[in-house]
């Protein structure tokens, strides 16, 4: 279809149908004992969605419809009468005769998709105009009832109102559909593969070595068991992580609040969002090109001998660094909602600063710090790039922190980006890889807001 | 004499303001290492990859060879790629803060649109790069690598983002405002659109380039959605297949060649240079924008 030449002259026809119903009414004399229910602009605006709008609906209908139709035109084309029955090489051949009536250049092979590409390029044109011809005469239509419409008393400004509010709530269900849409294309998917393999080989298998391209025959469960990679993706995220960022965000938050002079918070709390601002390539890039080696080096010094240079221990490390922010700000905010008198309850009794913090503020802000720490393994077990970049591939059922480990984010990145097929069940194991990872996280999400939440009203 | 002037009340004293100080240096000391870490990888980059940063690597494209490989295929790439993201993430997204914050009833959906809002924001990326590869490539037969399904896929992921700064920006602007614009006769709708939104526009605004700074450090959804081809001519258009400048820090990270280090350590400073470049601006926007109603 022309597409250009058809938005150019709906959105021209807009233009004009605007420009028109507005100084239209601009002559509209007022109706006796009635309020003026529009202004000009708004006479101009509703024939102008009139005209637009529909058109563009049509516009969009068409170009879903037309591929159909050229297509049967092309089945009805003398020269299709040679193409093979087979249907995938038919398809090929289709596909090949579209892509030369496209772009004349296109290699092609198969004498047929010679012959049939004129045929196809001439349906298209065909069509193409069709549609343009049936898009601006919908124009037109809309304009002219648009434009009848409009008389003095016509409430113009609370039709366009209606109109405004139905694109809000359209916008609105955005978020909804994209969460829906999530769940679903997850859980679609996550059953083709478990109608291939047993669930319960997945889930409770200890076994990972995919192999994309071994025949799928119905013992590949014994070959996807992911119990290695939820240790890995635990160990990773939820331990080493975990195991810097819990002490030093708690520490970093608990200096910035109740020890910093207000002017060095100014400055130390926007440098350390820094940490949270930079992309997690960069942490993988530095993990895996001075933070792993350098661990290696400390564990041979120590007398570990098998440490490689990924390790698990690279990679938990980098990440929690990349978490202190996060949790450090979730502390500083739940030690910001206890109430001031029980801190100076506290200090009035003769406590320090050091036991007020220790024996009040954080068994009363508790409830929130956890909250911030769950959230914080939420955010470390979803993580791609670091573990991608240093943690490695081979699934390690093992305690060692210098050894490599894998984790669910690493499988499902390596398993789409590699050669399989998509119907294969490794490449959809990613899938299912994916429905355990979003079930998860968001359980963990749930609940730290369902516990933030509950914590707030306490001390309000 | 006072009990509390007794040698072992001092020495308990002094025990006590000693853990005060131990505690005081361990927050101080925990806020050190953090910026020293901070310090090292930034250290880290500049000394590899300083002397790379030339026009050659700033205008050249991708290459097999260190030598001659530059960023601007990638940062093309990127441009188009946060094109399409802006284009819809900010128009849906600012509609929708509307719609929560000054229209919506209190209703089952309406609970049901806060609630993924808020889930949505906490997914992990690589989640909305499965559901571009299911969706957009699988489903829709978008171009694969093309900047316009990885802009599609970041957009999904910035609008939570923008939708909740937006609320925060809407939920500022105090109610008087709407009250004296109804008052002479505005309609909710004019309200809105005529005398709260214009006021709230530059928080919104800074939510969303603080959005659109994490979509463009994004890798993982765009590793889904097959944006990691070797392109080595910049995308003419958003349905060219392409690379996004995370991406190419990725895929010379993983090359063998020595020389890629310099390229891959230059490349993440243009990127860390376009971020914090990205930040002060909405440091700016809010320090000049904001009022004190």
């Amino acid at each position: 279809m022309p597409i250009s030449f058809v938005l150019i002259s709906v959105i021209g026809l807009g233009v004009i149908a605007w420009a028109m119903s507005r100084a239209r009414s601009a002559h509209f004399a007022p109706v006796a004992g009635k309020l003026k229910l529009a202004l000009p602009g708004h006479y101009g605006l509703y024939a102008a969605i009139w005209t637009i709008v529909p058109a563009l609906i049509a516009v969009w209908i068409w170009s879903l419809i037309s591929p159909g139709l050229v297509q049967g035109a092309i089945v009805a084309d003398p020269a299709a009468a040679q193409l093979p029955a087979f249907e995938f090489e038919r398809n090929t051949v289709l596909n090949e005769a579209f892509a030369l009536a496209n772009n004349p250049n296109a290699f092609v092979s198969d004498p047929i998709a010679q012959q049939l590409a004129p045929a196809i390029a001439a349906a298209q044109t065909k069509f193409g105009w069709i549609g343009a011809v049936l898009a601006i005469v919908v124009a037109l239509a809309g304009f002219a009832f648009g434009y009848t419409r409009i008389k003095a008393g016509f409430p113009a400004r609370s039709k366009i109102e209606r109109i405004v509010l139905g694109a809000l709530l359209l916008a609105s269900f955005v978020a909804i559909i994209t969460t829906v849409g999530i769940i679903a294309s997850l859980i679609f998917e996550s059953a083709r593969f478990f109608s291939m393999v047993n669930p319960i080989d997945f889930l409770f298998g200890t076994n990972w070595t995919p192999d994309t391209m071994a025949s799928a025959t119905s013992d590949m469960g014994d070959d996807l068991g992911a119990v290695p990679l939820f240790w890995g993706t635990f160990f990773i995220g939820a331990i080493i992580a975990m195991l810097v960022a819990i002490p030093f965000g708690l520490m970093s938050a608990i200096y910035l609040t109740q020890y910093a002079s207000p002017r060095a918070r100014s400055i130390l709390k926007p440098m350390l969002e820094i940490l949270a601002g930079i992309p997690t390539v960069v942490y993988g890039y530095f993990a895996a090109l001075t933070a792993a080696p350098f661990i290696r080096d400390l564990a041979l010094a120590v007398g570990i001998t098998n440490a490689s240079t990924e390790s698990a221990l690279a990679a938990g490390l980098v990440m929690g660094v990349m978490i202190i922010p996060f949790v450090s700000s979730m502390a500083d905010d739940s030690i910001a909602a206890v109430p001031q008198a029980m801190r100076d309850g506290s200090l009035a009794m003769g406590a320090t600063t050091s036991e007020t913090i220790k024996k009040v503020l954080i068994p009363a802000a508790l409830p929130g710090i956890v909250a911030g720490i769950m959230l914080a393994i939420s955010r470390a077990i979803g993580e791609t790039m670091i573990v991608y970049m240093a943690a490695g591939a081979s699934a390690n059922l093992s305690a060692n922190p210098f050894e490599r480990m894998t984790t669910v984010t690493y499988q499902i990145a390596a398993l789409l980006t590699g050669e399989g097929s998509f119907d294969h069940p490794t490449t959809l194991s990613a899938f299912a890889l994916g429905l355990v990872l979003f079930i998860v996280t968001l359980i963990l999400n749930i609940v730290a807001l369902r516990v933030v939440k509950r914590f707030r009203e306490a001390y309000e | 004499m006072s009990n509390w002037q007794s040698s072992e009340a001092t020495a308990r004293l002094k025990k006590r303001y000693a853990a005060e100080r131990r505690f005081k240096a361990l927050g101080f000391v925990a806020i050190v290492l953090s910026m020293l870490f901070l310090a090292v990888l930034l250290f880290t980059m500049l000394k590899n990859g300083v002397t790379g940063l030339d026009w050659a690597f700033l205008s050249g494209s991708d290459s097999t060879d260190p030598v001659t490989a530059g960023v601007w295929s990638a940062v093309k790439g990127s441009l188009w790629t946060m094109l399409v993201t802006l284009s819809l993430a900010f128009p849906m997204g600012v509609l929708a803060a509307i719609y929560l914050e000054e229209f919506a009833p209190r209703s089952r959906w309406v609970d049901w649109v806060e609630v993924s809002i808020n889930n949505l924001a906490a997914v992990p990326s690589i989640i909305f790069g499965l559901l571009g590869l299911a969706v957009f490539i699988q489903f829709m037969h978008l171009p694969r690598s093309s900047p316009l399904v990885g802009g599609m896929t970041l957009a999904l992921m910035t609008m939570p983002v923008i939708v909740i700064s937006g609320r925060n920006a809407i939920k500022a602007v105090p109610p008087s405002i709407r009250d004296a614009a109804l008052a002479v006769g505005a309609s909710k709708v004019q309200t809105v659109f005529h005398h709260v939104l214009p006021l709230a526009l530059p928080g919104i605004l800074t939510g969303t380039i603080i959005g659109m700074a994490r979509a463009l450090g994004e890798t993982a959804p765009l590793l889904m959605i097959g944006m990691r081809a070797f392109v080595s001519t910049p995308p003419g258009s958003v349905t060219d297949p392409s690379s996004v400048l995370p991406m190419q820090i990725f895929l010379w990270s993983d090359e063998v060649d020595q020389g890629f280090v310099q390229n891959t350590s230059a490349a993440i400073i243009v990127l860390l240079f376009v971020l914090i470049a990205m930040n002060g601006v909405a440091i700016y926007l809010r320090n000049k924008f904001e009022t004190r109603w």
